[in-house]
């Protein structure tokens, strides 16, 4: 078979599996990524596709607000749920040199939500550290920060800095440990923790169950005795009670999944005492994050 | 740092420039002309052959001053002189032909905007399964791309065999031409300006998602813009970035708002009222391509060009811009006049 045949009908197939106007545009978006002389044939991505692989990981990138970012299997791709409310949240506050702000973002997985505001607030501004259990997004969050011109390292505490930094920091959210690189007080933290109960997981598209890593995605480890999803909230909620973690007039900024905002709401409200929250919608009418604040 | 004043003055010295370039030109060939005459009665014959021939080449450039380089002055200098363009294209009457046809004109455009020095990029398209498309649209950016290329909007009929037809029969389709002014700042996303207000735009975005979130990782960067006074739409789907999808929705929404607006400044002035070429209706047939005939004809300026490979593939696309600029400039001249009567 020719090339242009296979392509043709490598096509024909992505229209009968995801209808012709998305396979059209993704089919544009594949030529667009193809690099002459690179290993990645178009006939490749197609079969890639086909077998329901994401395309973010078959084009091995994704847009974040104006960011284009790094997306490398297992770790969890960048949503435009998540996209959209970091840009929400970018536009709510103006942190300046002379006022810098420190986030923390748990479960950080790409980094995008730390890189995205250190990209949108001026220089010297925001120091943000981005907690991860897993090395592959550690890695990841790296490459992106190098990715978006964002500096990765402790910058000298003696000078103010002219730059916003990113710091992916490799640990346990539940190990004490971690405030040895994170310095508290924090103004902002924010998470997309994993968040899908068990019995949704399992029905999950092949494209998230089969490619993303299940340790970003399953909102309860396999032990536990509840299996709603909200595990992490709750280690979450034990964080942010400790002494010194949160500044007055701090923000805590979680995204959660269908129908679990009012329970992390409660959550955030009677374990960790903060009073003051509020719900964001996302573009598609689905309430997607819990916002609190000192 | 230029300062603003600095910035309107060496505008005005830029407008001033055509003006002194004429008058130099004007005063250096009368000048030329007197010194001319005498030699013209020199007693070498040689020099009085070359005394009469720079007589006649002067008198041919102070004619063409009186006829043609000084009224031109008259004309006010276009307030649209800076923006950019929008090219909006949709294939009309006669399916996959005006599918195919729809091509060949982006691509006199795009070569066009290519020879003049302009950046183009085709923001929007869909593309049919015969290899045409239903619509596109074509950003130019380059200063004076919006008053260079205007008069494109219209109808353009084509009449030829097509490609796929077998049994050799002529077929006519159309393309309608939409060109939108697009200003430097057309990029922001929202904010309010003098075009709209912020509060009036209805943003949404497309289908349903289900759970959404960390359940689906299906790209979803389709975005649409309702803009409730005027009830204008733009969708935007082809990038796979929503931000990029919304900024160049407001982009489209921006030159359409534009696009109202310039044209309702010209029916509120009266003297373009006997303009033909401004007030044309869009959607009327502006030009015709006959393959049999190898013939280009624009029916607003009865112009017609002899060569359609020259205007597809080659530069003829400028003779008719050239024709209708003049043509335009000739009309506002005429005002200009009338109105001194």
């Amino acid at each position: 078979m020719r090339t242009s045949d296979s392509v043709k009908h490598l096509f024909a197939r992505l229209v009968s599996s995801l209808g012709r106007a998305t396979a059209t545009r993704e089919f544009k978006w594949m030529k667009q990524a193809l690099i002459p002389s690179h290993s990645l044939t178009l006939p490749a991505m197609l079969q890639r596709r086909l077998s329901g692989e994401p395309l973010q990981y078959i084009l091995g990138t994704t847009p974040f607000g104006p960011l284009d970012l790094l997306t490398r299997p297992p770790t969890l791709i960048p949503r435009p749920e998540t996209e959209h409310w970091t840009l929400r949240l970018a536009d709510m506050l103006s942190p300046t040199p002379h006022r810098p702000l420190t986030v923390l973002d748990l479960c950080t997985g790409t980094g995008c939500i730390p890189l995205l505001l250190c990209h949108l607030w001026p220089p010297g501004s925001t120091r943000a550290y981005g907690l991860d259990i897993s090395k592959d997004a550690i890695r990841l969050a790296m490459d992106n920060a190098a990715r978006c011109n964002i500096p990765s390292s402790q910058p000298s505490s003696l000078t103010p800095y002219s730059q916003n930094v990113f710091i992916p920091v490799l640990g346990d959210l539940r190990d004490p440990a971690i405030f040895k690189y994170l310095l508290p007080p924090f103004d902002i933290i924010t998470a997309n923790p994993p968040y899908i109960p068990k019995r949704e997981y399992d029905e999950l598209p092949i494209s998230v169950k089969d490619y993303e890593d299940p340790a970003a995605l399953l909102g309860d480890p396999p032990d536990s005795e509840e299996q709603d999803g909200l595990t992490y909230y709750r280690l979450i909620s034990q964080l942010l009670r400790q002494k010194g973690m949160l500044r007055d007039g701090s923000i805590v900024a979680l995204e959660v999944g269908r129908a679990q905002a009012d329970a992390v709401e409660g959550i955030l409200q009677q374990s960790a005492g903060l009073r003051n929250t509020q719900v964001w919608k996302d573009p598609w009418d689905v309430k997607r994050v819990v916002l609190a604040r000192t | 740092m230029s300062s603003p004043e600095d910035i309107a003055r060496a505008r005005q010295l830029k407008e001033l420039e055509p003006l002194h370039e004429a008058w130099s030109n004007w005063t250096h060939a009368r000048q030329s002309l007197e010194e001319t005459l005498p030699l013209m009665q020199d007693p070498d014959p040689t020099m009085r052959t070359l005394a009469s021939e720079e007589f006649t080449s002067l008198a041919h450039t102070l004619s063409t001053h009186i006829s043609t380089t000084f009224p031109s002055l008259l004309v006010p200098p276009s307030s649209t002189r800076d923006l950019h363009a929008l090219l909006e294209l949709k294939a009309g009457v006669g399916g996959s032909e005006a599918a195919l046809f729809l091509l060949d004109l982006l691509r006199v455009y795009v070569r066009y905007a290519g020879s003049v020095g302009w950046r183009t990029s085709i923001i929007q398209s869909s593309e049919t399964e015969s290899g045409g498309m239903r619509d596109a649209i074509l950003e130019i950016k380059g200063e004076g791309a919006y008053d260079a290329l205007r008069w494109e909007s219209g109808v353009h009929r084509v009449q030829r065999v097509p490609a796929t037809e077998s049994s050799g029969r002529t077929h006519t389709s159309t393309v309608a031409v939409i060109v939108l002014p697009l200003s430097e700042d057309a990029e922001n996303i929202g904010g309010n300006d003098e075009l709209f207000k912020m509060e009036d735009v209805k943003i949404e975005v497309m289908r349903a998602r289900g759970a959404g979130g960390q359940h689906v990782n299906k790209t979803e960067s389709a975005v649409r813009l309702t803009h409730t006074p005027t009830g204008i739409t733009v969708s935007m789907q082809d990038e796979r970035s929503q931000h990029q999808n919304k900024r160049r929705a407001f982009q489209v929404l921006r030159a359409r708002l534009m696009d109202v607006k310039l044209s309702r400044d010209i029916a509120n002035r009266r003297a373009t009222r006997r303009n033909l070429v401004r007030t044309a209706d869009r959607s009327e047939k502006i030009r015709t391509y006959n393959y049999a005939q190898d013939r280009v004809t624009d029916h607003r300026i009865g112009l017609s060009l002899m060569n359609l490979t020259s205007f597809l593939e080659g530069d003829g696309v400028q003779d008719f811009l050239d024709a209708l600029r003049r043509n335009w400039q000739e009309e506002i001249m005429e005002d200009v006049v009338g109105e001194s009567e």
